[in-house]
């Protein structure tokens, strides 16, 4: 009886197991089965991106389009988490299953195609479509796309930083909104007139908003890489005087009476952006806040400039990022994700991409999609959107060095402003700081073997 | 090995066989791992003790990132144990309507971490914030809080607190357990309401203090969620935490073997830290009977 209960409690602890194998099972294929497609008899194409909000909208937009243009393809779009979404592809790629395509705008290239997780883009192309590439695209189009001579990422949107400023704020203190500063002493200048204090002595607005560190050395003819040796440049007199630049915009109110400032101000998007609020006076920021404005703020005096360079320095110099489209190894469509790039970018065709920039504020792969109808009859609407047109082409427009630890590079530049703009360390030593991190990264990486 | 027992494994196998795969394999691999360089993509690659030397020699914000999580543990635990006893005592008072304030004391506990923590980043903001809002009403100019090296990790001490109703529960449960004749006995010899706190209540509660400051100790050296959404580390890696950097080298900078040497540092580090409790606990936890 006893070994019989057994036998019986053995066989439901089976059964139960069993159960257990082919729910997992279930919740597998379930997980696995995509969303109702619109053309299941296409082949699928399974794009990554981080956009949320309105900007999912706009991507949403453009795959629709794509899908609407093709009998072969069909775009299936997935907003992935920001914080998360570095991580998911790499799992993806090294689990196997990674999507066909994946939108980014993370330094992630250099790093990504030395640890083999992205596939070179000009493996895919054909030679006369990369030959076009080359000849068309901006200069800071290739930059960012390439690591080691190789294209890795074709941009789908550029972002440039520029002088947002308020002729009201400018008038009421006695400048004229028609000559905006040229040089760096005079926007100095016009800070000491725009500036407004309350009753208690503290900032009540601010004359500018300088934005951030790495966009201020190229315009001093520095930068942090030099492209003749492939090598670090970081602590020079040029790269120096721009942290200092930055630094005396923030000591001569007091450190923390700016921290304070900046902690109450919601430095979002739409409506709560504190230029439209007229807590700044001059705000430097991307060019999507044309758009944005258009949509939250349709009523507001504003115009454009570029930053002013310091006397003797370089025009239209600066720092450029962007959102930019990866193939990742493994995918199993890598023709279908080439296909849905070059429909975006406007590599297949500048005409009809150039309304695509416009939907999301973006600067465009190359003169040909600027001069398409689409854009053309945007920058007639947004006068403000040209100064960023102007500064595009400029070869002293630069991308983060094209290194495979740019993303420690960058959070240690990060670091440097953050000591020299709090007033922990000098803008020298700050730098100095910033050289020794990274030649000890360096030696580390070389003892590992890394191949830098 | 009998049938019943083959029974028992088939019943805990589900268990078992994700322990093996998600903890096991992993915790051993990381043994493996430290050793080497890996970015999880291509296979790792062997390169000796070079991870952990220059961890120990030449990384400062490893240095740094080990103090600040080392000032947590050495602040917060006991902070916590501290107000967790304390109002544990004070809702183990014979009065009307405790039912309601312990439910009202436990209730930030369930409150997901994520959640709360994204409150207190308003609740902190300088500007607009409440807590400097009330700091004003009293004359005080309140600090930037999250947004100041001196006062971010204060800030995060300060939250921890938030928290306290969850081991607040276990203290209730362990004040209960003490025979009342205890205290009849020592109120009958004449000692008062400190003396009972000092020679009854605290060393009656010690298994209980015992447990809260394991578990405190353990979850201070993995302290990471709060830091990772209200400072990511800032501001100047004032609240660096060691989970966080381990994290940042990890994932942002695909550096596993690294962080795999990280990972085992830290494992001593907690183990190290809780034999030494567990080593003092003779002296003063009480075990009643």
């Amino acid at each position: 009886m006893g070994e019989s209960n057994n036998d019986s409690g053995t066989w439901k602890a089976v059964a139960l197991l069993a159960g257990a194998v082919l729910l997992f099972a279930c919740a597998g294929s379930f997980s696995r089965a995509e969303a109702k497609r619109a053309h299941p008899e296409r082949i699928p194409v399974r794009f990554w991106h981080m956009w949320t909000a309105e900007w999912k909208v706009v991507v949403e937009r453009i795959c629709t389009r794509f899908n609407e243009s093709q009998d072969r393809y069909e775009v299936i779009p997935l907003s992935v988490p920001p914080g998360n979404a570095d991580a998911k592809f790499m799992l993806a790629v090294a689990g196997g299953d990674p999507p066909d395509v994946m939108a980014q705008w993370n330094q992630v290239i250099p790093n990504w195609a030395e640890a083999g997780l992205i596939v070179p883009l000009d493996e895919l192309m054909q030679p006369e479509e990369l030959q076009r590439f080359n000849a068309e695209a901006y200069p800071i189009v290739r930059k960012i796309g390439s690591y080691k001579n190789r294209l890795y990422g074709i941009t789908t949107g550029l972002n440039i930083w520029a002088c947002y400023y308020r002729p009201d704020h400018v008038r009421a203190a006695g400048l004229d909104p028609d000559h905006f500063p040229e040089t760096m002493d005079e926007l100095v200048q016009w800070e000491d007139k725009l500036v407004r204090f309350d009753a208690g002595k503290h900032l009540q607005r601010m004359a500018y908003q300088p934005g951030f560190y790495t966009l201020y050395p190229a315009l001093y003819g520095g930068g942090f890489y030099d492209d003749a040796t492939g090598r670090l440049q970081l602590n020079t007199p040029q790269n120096r005087a721009a942290l200092e630049f930055l630094v005396e915009r923030r000591s001569k109110f007091g450190f923390d009476e700016v921290v304070r400032f900046e902690s109450g101000l919601n430095a979002s998007y739409g409506m709560d952006w504190p230029f439209i609020s007229g807590a700044y006076s001059i705000a430097v920021d991307g060019q999507w806040r044309v758009e944005q404005i258009a949509k939250f703020a349709p009523n507001l005096e504003y115009r454009t400039a570029p930053i002013p360079p310091p006397r003797g320095g370089k025009k239209h110099a600066t720092w450029s990022c962007g959102n930019f489209m990866i193939v990742p190894s493994g995918a199993k469509q890598p023709q279908g994700a080439l296909e849905f790039i070059k429909f975006w970018s406007g590599i297949a065709n500048p005409e009809r991409a150039g309304e695509f920039y416009t939907w999301g504020g973006w600067l465009p792969l190359s003169p040909a999609v600027a001069a398409s109808s689409h854009y053309r009859k945007y920058l007639a609407e947004h006068p403000q959107f040209k100064v960023f047109l102007e500064i595009l082409p400029s070869e002293d427009v630069q991308p983060t060095p094209p290194v495979p630890y740019q993303m420690f590079l960058w959070d240690r530049i990060s670091q440097a402003e953050q000591s020299a703009v709090r007033g922990t360390l000098s803008p020298a030593d700050a730098l100095a700081r910033l050289d020794r991190e990274m030649t000890q990264e360096l030696a580390r990486r070389k003892e590992l073997g890394h191949d830098d | 090995m009998k049938k019943r027992d083959l029974t028992g494994f088939a019943f805990i196998s589900p268990w078992l066989i994700g322990f093996a795969v998600f903890t096991a394999a992993p915790f051993l691999a990381t043994i493996y791992l430290s050793f080497t360089r890996y970015n999880i993509v291509t296979p790792p690659v062997w390169v000796g003790s070079v991870n952990y030397r220059r961890l120990f020699t030449e990384d400062e914000l490893f240095w740094k990132s080990l103090w600040i999580t080392v000032k947590y543990a050495l602040v917060a635990v006991p902070l916590g144990v501290v107000a967790g006893v304390a109002l544990a005592m004070l809702l183990n008072l014979p009065l009307k309507g405790m039912a309601l304030y312990r439910t009202l004391f436990y209730l930030p506990s369930i409150v997901p971490v994520v959640a709360t923590t994204v409150v207190f980043v308003w609740l902190l903001n300088p500007q607009i914030g409440l807590v400097n809002a009330i700091l004003q009403r009293f004359g005080v100019i309140g600090p930037a809080w999250l947004q100041d090296t001196k006062w971010a990790f204060w800030s995060l001490v300060f939250m921890s607190l938030w928290g306290v109703g969850g081991s607040m529960v276990i203290y209730i449960a362990g004040l209960k357990d003490i025979p009342a004749q205890l205290y009849e006995a020592a109120m009958i010899d004449g000692a008062g309401v400190l003396a009972r706190t000092r020679h009854i209540t605290l060393p009656m509660l010690s298994p209980v203090i015992f447990f809260n400051l394991v578990m405190g100790v353990i979850q201070a050296f993995q302290y990471f969620s709060q830091a990772y959404i209200m400072t990511q580390g800032g501001p100047e890696n004032s609240t660096s935490f060691y989970a966080l950097y381990l994290f940042y080298r990890a994932w942002r900078y695909m550096d596993m073997g690294y962080a795999s040497a990280m990972s085992w540092v830290l494992f001593l580090i907690i183990m190290l830290v809780t034999g030494l409790i567990f080593r003092t606990h003779k002296k003063w936890v009480h075990y009643g009977g």
